[in-house]
């Protein structure tokens, strides 16, 4: 048997095989051992044949050995040959696969290109009925001939032109368009169409719009966009079409369809971007008469901002190259219809239409420096003669408003003070009206009653973007804004939300950037002119004027200057002998914390400076005060060592490892071991003032990395000097009175476990803890201070999941179950304190918290407590048990276990659902006073696992019957039933309801099916839900009632009845 | 909804402007320390772990413990009413002035017998244009949003202000029928678009 029979048996089911039998014949040509006339001739037999199969075999048999062959092994005759060859038996299958081979040869040409493109055109008829793999074939001939022998195709003139367009009418599958589309642009953009324009819009317009959907699991992976976005290529690609396009597209937005008003209006914007300007401009008003329907009776949001992006367009490509305003110019002429008809709806500022005048006005001034100077030549004066007369100050607001949108444009074409590109050739027009607006807007800012604080505001808007537009208020004009702000920031008293205070700092916020010299001028003396020297009590203004300064200064000329103004009114402050209230000083240093927050202080040059002042001197000086040598007792106060506190762990965390070093030796001197100041935790018996200076050590503590490299002078090594260290300070925590000194105790205590501890050393921590337990260990009874104690010390272990956490939380627990009531609520609380997240001990202080704690925390005690609970439900119902459990024990493990959940993730929550929910709703059931904060906690955890998971996580779980009826109960203000419901709770309850009817009763992802005749879990209580609901409607209470109203809203509307439109 | 708008450019009111309880968290304490920022530096003490009092308990007792009664008043139904959108424009009834504060007003419905707690809610509209076809459905949805949201003891009057509308009368006595507004309830379509209206309420 020949190869040529054996590739012909093969070849349709085993394609590799053909192959390899097409690629040795292909080495035999290559070796000589046969020649390609005999392969061609060994083909007589079959290719002549009836059936038009086997004549497709054949050919390709042909192409196979073509392909095979290496590229530059045809010589330019046998090429001719060929390519004749297969031109002539273009309709057998094969064909067309070898003529691409062949024109992809460097050896094939001009010519022959030209015969293929005509074989091709003049077999069409033939080639369309093909199926569509085949005709894909064909386009990727015609394509692959586009980008080889593109100047041979483009020779052919019309020909080729009106041969692919005839090629592909009536091409439908989508893979075919998307080559042809290709194609159809390069014709579109290089050849000359002028005679056949509307011939070759027509062929691609035809499709549109597109409504293409792929199919599921298309292999193709093309979608309705990229069809949308070739055939937009097409229509757009050449001028000639625009008399076709424009009146066709805007035929289109009369469609219903939003998509298909989409698709014309973002063809339109192509068109505008490409075609000739001044084709554009001929069809500009036409364009500007049916857009402005669209603007001015927006159907679509996004259609009106398409609509508006057309406009802005045109008056872009109509801008290109104007140096010179005239009347005369395209964009005038296009402008004046605009300009005249947003005048005519502006003059009404107040009325619906208005609004999109002022978009339609803002887009098109915004699109070139010509176009802004137009509108502005025909629209600003008008306005202001409005103003003028206008007989409100609403309309004179809303008069402002459109103002400012003219402003905005301003700056978008000519830029703002922060600019650095070339500004463009046109002036700006507005400087013509420079005075008039600075005395409009300043009267408006400054010469209206105080209470027009909308008035004042859309005012001060305006005058912030003239400041800051480009070159054009002098730097005094805009001092003198300045100085307005200056004057309603410190003389007018505040009025409802202080809206106007707050957008004046904004200003004067943004104007410190760039102008910082103006605010250092005018701003800063008038504002520390108003700082008293001291508080006498008389008058608090100070602190507004500090919060402003603190929230301006974020410029670094501003914030050197702050800082350093502040310091001094300290240091007087500090060497008075009367200094009144703490309150001043403390606010002082609140506000260089709050702007050293604001700034990246690692990177700051004064950095040294501050450490040296703030943190080195002020410690000294508190550490005088507390020895009593200070001249009053500021330094004294534990809120103010506080606020010193924190600024030191910034300044700290910002400095460089030496001077870190430095810090780790004095945390608990402070500085002041030359002065003769004792250590806290060395002192024999330390005053009140003394121990509170460990307010100041536990935040330096705080701040020092944990890697820091330290001496042993200041942390032992020795496992009895650490041991020795922490029994020192647990005492000092128990038996510390001062509220403040003990919670800087307790922290500086779990720092030390948590932080500094080294991990071979965390068994003398345990060994403390257990020596903290009662001897007891049944039935333990411990003092709140103790207990406070314990639970830090075991947060510090828990939270770096020291070896033995597990049992420290099992004998934290065992606490609750003690007779001592006080014990067990105490502890009980406790458990919200070991998660939490703590300012002192977090990760930003470089503590040492593992990712997996929480997890650890929350599996180990869920169980315990879950069982704890049954069992006391057990021996609560059964009177027979020998001692009867006391009533404490069950509200003290609800709280612990409220307490736990507030700190835990919901996405660890959500699986221990079913085990969870039953806890969370006994807890529901409680009804004293004193439960309320654990009903609280437990609604709050609640309201998260309903938002994050919806109604179906508790109907699994069985429990919506149950868990509404608890809510309402709990919504429900009923004094005389004995159940105390604060007013909170209430709402809380109220919100859960919100939220099981608001969430989507099942995942929105989930199949529609899944969905359909399925009824709302939630249905089954809507009745009872909506009759409890309307009787909580009036309640006393104004927030319960309004979280009444949105809760029964939700159940009316989220729950259906029935589904019945499904059922038909 | 009809194809034409009855009325395509009415007058709007700023909403910043109208008056309203719904954002008040900001402006309930005038003192200096509102929502300032050093407030957050100088509220810092007060231990947050302390255990002997949540600090649920200590928030509660300047709320509940007084027992100040909060009695639903004209304000109060003017927030649930105002933020309706208008059925031809996504435009709230407020900014519309289509529902005021002034032409609220509540009313012992009893006023001879002191102690009953029946209270009649008067809310009268002002239709934008005076031939609005809609007063009718803005009507209907004041008087949903108003069934919806107040307690058994509120009875509902809505009606067309005085002079402001052509067929006042006609319009009043349909909002007035309770058989008729009853049976509109029951038109699906109609309700489509009071759902509508009241999605924006808040």
């Amino acid at each position: 048997m020949s190869a040529l029979q054996t590739f012909l048996l093969v070849v349709d089911h085993d394609k590799q095989e053909a192959k390899q039998i097409a690629e040795r014949i292909a080495q035999d040509v290559e070796s000589k051992k046969t020649t390609l006339i005999e392969v061609v001739q060994s083909l007589s037999e079959y290719i002549n044949d009836e059936d038009s199969i086997l004549r497709g075999k054949a050919v390709s048999y042909l192409t196979a050995v073509i392909k095979a062959l290496p590229p530059k092994f045809l010589s330019r005759q046998q090429i001719q040959v060929l390519t004749t060859f297969f031109c002539d038996r273009i309709e057998d299958g094969g064909a067309v696969a070898g003529l691409e081979t062949l024109q992809k040869l460097d050896r094939f040409n001009k010519p022959l290109a030209e015969e293929v493109a005509l074989a091709v055109f003049d077999r069409l008829q033939e080639l369309q009925s093909r199926s569509q793999s085949q005709r894909f074939q064909v386009y990727q001939l015609l394509n692959e001939m586009m980008i080889n022998h593109r100047a041979a195709l483009h020779d052919m003139g019309d020909e080729s032109l009106v041969g692919i367009v005839n090629l592909m009418t009536g091409e439908k599958d989508p893979r075919n368009l998307m080559l042809v589309f290709s194609i159809l642009k390069v014709v579109m953009v290089e050849w000359d169409i002028s005679n056949h324009a509307e011939a070759l819009f027509d062929s691609v317009y035809n499709y549109f719009p597109i409504t293409f959907r792929p199919p599921p699991n298309d292999p193709y992976g093309i979608t309705a966009q990229d069809l949308k976005d070739r055939l937009q290529d097409c229509i757009s690609a050449n001028s000639l079409f625009a008399p076709h396009a424009f009146p066709s597209l805007l035929d289109k937005l009369d469609s219903t369809s939003p998509n298909v008003k989409k698709d014309a209006l973002n063809a339109l914007i192509a068109c505008v971007k490409l075609y000739d300007p001044n084709t554009v401009s001929k069809y500009s008003i036409t364009i500007w008469e049916t857009l402005k329907f669209e603007i001015l009776n927006a159907q679509e949001e996004f259609l009106s901002e398409l609509s508006l992006q057309v406009l802005s367009s045109i008056a872009q490509r109509l801008s290109e190259g104007i140096t010179e305003i005239s009347d005369q110019l395209p964009l005038a002429v296009y402008l004046q219809p605009i300009t005249k008809e947003c005048n005519e709806q502006i003059r009404e500022p107040q009325q619906k239409q208005a609004k999109p005048a002022q978009q339609i006005l803002s887009s098109v001034s915004a699109a070139s420096a010509a176009s802004f100077t137009i509108i502005i030549q025909t629209v600003v004066a008008p306005l202001l003669t409005i103003y003028q007369e206008a007989d409100g100050i609403a309309k004179q607001r809303a008069l402002l408003d459109t103002l400012g949108v003219l402003f905005d444009s301003a700056i978008r074409v000519f830029g703002d003070w922060a600019s650095r590109d070339a500004e463009p050739t046109l002036g700006n027009p507005l400087l013509e009206f420079k005075d008039q607006f600075s005395d409009i807007f300043g009267q408006a800012l400054m010469g209206v009653i105080k209470e027009e604080v909308s008035f004042r505001t859309s005012a001060l808007k305006g005058f912030l973007r003239l400041s800051t537009l480009r070159n054009y208020f002098q730097d005094n004009e805009i001092g003198l804004f300045v100085q307005y702000l200056d004057e309603i920031l410190l003389k007018e008293e505040s009025v409802g939300r202080d809206d106007l205070k707050r957008e004046a700092i904004a200003a004067l916020t943004e104007i410190s950037k760039y102008k910082s010299r103006l605010i250092l001028d005018i701003t800063f003396p008038a504002f520390v002119a108003t700082l008293p020297d001291s508080d006498d009590g008389s008058d608090s203004g100070y602190i507004s004027t500090l919060e402003s300064l603190a929230q301006i200064s974020v410029e670094k000329d501003v914030f050197e200057t702050l800082v350093r103004r502040l310091l001094s009114k300290l240091s007087i402050l500090l060497q008075k002998e009367e200094p009144g209230s703490v309150a001043y000083p403390r606010a002082i240093l609140s506000t260089i914390l709050y702007v050293m927050n604001q700034r990246k202080l690692d990177q700051d040059p004064n950095l040294e400076l501050y450490y040296d002042k703030i943190v080195v001197g002020l410690c000294r000086s508190a550490a005088a005060a507390a020895s009593g040598k200070a001249t009053n007792t500021i330094l004294n106060d534990a809120t103010v060592l506080d606020i010193l506190g924190r600024l030191c762990n910034v300044i700290v965390k910002s400095l460089p490892k030496s001077k870190q070093e430095e810090v780790a030796r004095n945390t608990l001197s402070l500085f002041a071991s030359e002065d003769g100041f004792q250590e806290v935790t060395s002192a024999s018996s330390p005053s009140d003032n003394h121990r509170r200076t460990m307010i100041l050590s536990t935040y330096l503590a705080a701040s020092l990395p944990r890697d820091l490299k330290t001496e042993p002078s200041c942390i032992p090594d020795s496992p009895t000097l650490i041991s020795n260290v922490l029994t020192h300070i647990t005492t000092l925590c128990i038996s510390e009175t001062e509220p403040a000194t003990q919670l800087a105790l307790l922290r500086y205590l779990a720092l030390w476990v948590n932080k500094i501890l080294e991990k071979e050393h965390l068994d003398i921590a345990t060994a403390i803890f257990d020596g903290l337990l009662p001897p007891d260990v049944q039935d333990p009874k411990l003092s709140p201070s103790q207990i406070k104690t314990i639970f830090w010390l075991s947060k510090g272990l828990v939270l770096r999941l020291a070896p033995k956490t597990s049992q420290i939380l099992t004998t934290l627990l065992n606490l609750l179950s003690s007779t001592d009531e006080e014990t067990s609520t105490t502890a009980a609380r406790g458990f919200a304190l070991l998660l939490r997240d703590d300012e002192v001990l977090s990760t930003a202080n470089f503590a040492n918290i593992r990712l997996l704690s929480k997890q650890r925390v929350f599996s180990t005690l869920i169980p315990l407590i879950s069982s704890r609970i049954r069992e006391v439900n057990i021996t609560g119902t059964s009177s027979s048990t020998t001692t009867p459990t006391p009533s404490h024990i069950k509200p003290s493990h609800l709280t612990a276990l409220s307490g736990i959940l507030s700190t835990i993730p919901p996405t660890l929550v959500t699986p221990e659902l079913p085990t969870l929910l039953p806890l969370l709703l006994q807890s529901l059931d409680l009804q004293t006073a004193s439960s309320q904060p654990i009903r609280a906690a437990t609604l709050e955890t609640l309201a998260v696992i309903i938002r994050d998971n919806g109604v179906p996580v508790i109907e699994a779980c069985g429990h919506v019957q149950s868990l509404v009826t608890r809510l309402l109960k709990t919504a429900e203000h009923a004094p005389a039933s004995g159940a105390v419901n604060g007013s909170r709770l209430r709402a809380d309850a109220l919100k859960c309801l919100f939220l099981l009817a608001q969430t989507p009763a099942s995942s929105s992802d989930a199949p529609a099916i899944a969905k359909a005749g399925r009824l709302s879990p939630l249905l089954p209580v809507k009745n009872q839900v909506l009759r409890a609901l309307r009787f909580v409607l009036d309640d006393p209470k104004r927030d319960v009632r309004k979280a009444a109203v949105d809760a029964r809203g939700a159940w009316l509307r989220g729950v259906d009845d029935a589904p019945d439109d499904q059922d038909e | 909804m009809d194809p034409a708008m009855q009325n395509s450019n009415p007058t709007i009111l700023n909403v910043a402007d109208l008056p309203t309880r719904l954002h008040p968290a900001s402006s309930r304490k005038s003192g200096t320390y509102r929502d300032g920022i050093l407030a957050l530096t100088l509220s810092s003490l007060a231990d947050p772990t302390d255990l002997a009092l949540s600090p649920y308990e200590s928030e509660e007792s300047d709320g509940d413990a007084g027992l100040m009664e909060e009695p639903i008043d004209e304000q109060e139904i003017y927030d649930l009413v105002s933020t309706i959108s208008d059925p031809e424009h996504p435009i709230s009834l407020g900014a519309l002035a289509v529902v005021s504060l002034p032409d609220i007003c509540i009313r012992p419905t009893l006023p001879e017998v002191p102690s009953s707690l029946l209270r009649t809610v008067t809310v009268l509209i002002t239709p934008t244009i005076t031939h609005c076809s809609l007063a009718t459905v803005i009507g209907l949805g004041v008087r949903v949003r108003l069934e919806q949201s107040l307690p058994p003891r509120f009875r509902m009057d809505v009606r067309i202000k005085e002079g402001t509308h052509s067929t006042a009368d006609e319009v009043n006595k349909q909002l007035a029928d309770k058989e008729r507004v009853a049976a509109a309830l029951e038109n699906g379509t109609l309700m489509g678009v009071i759902a509508k209206m009241l999605e924006t309420c808040q």
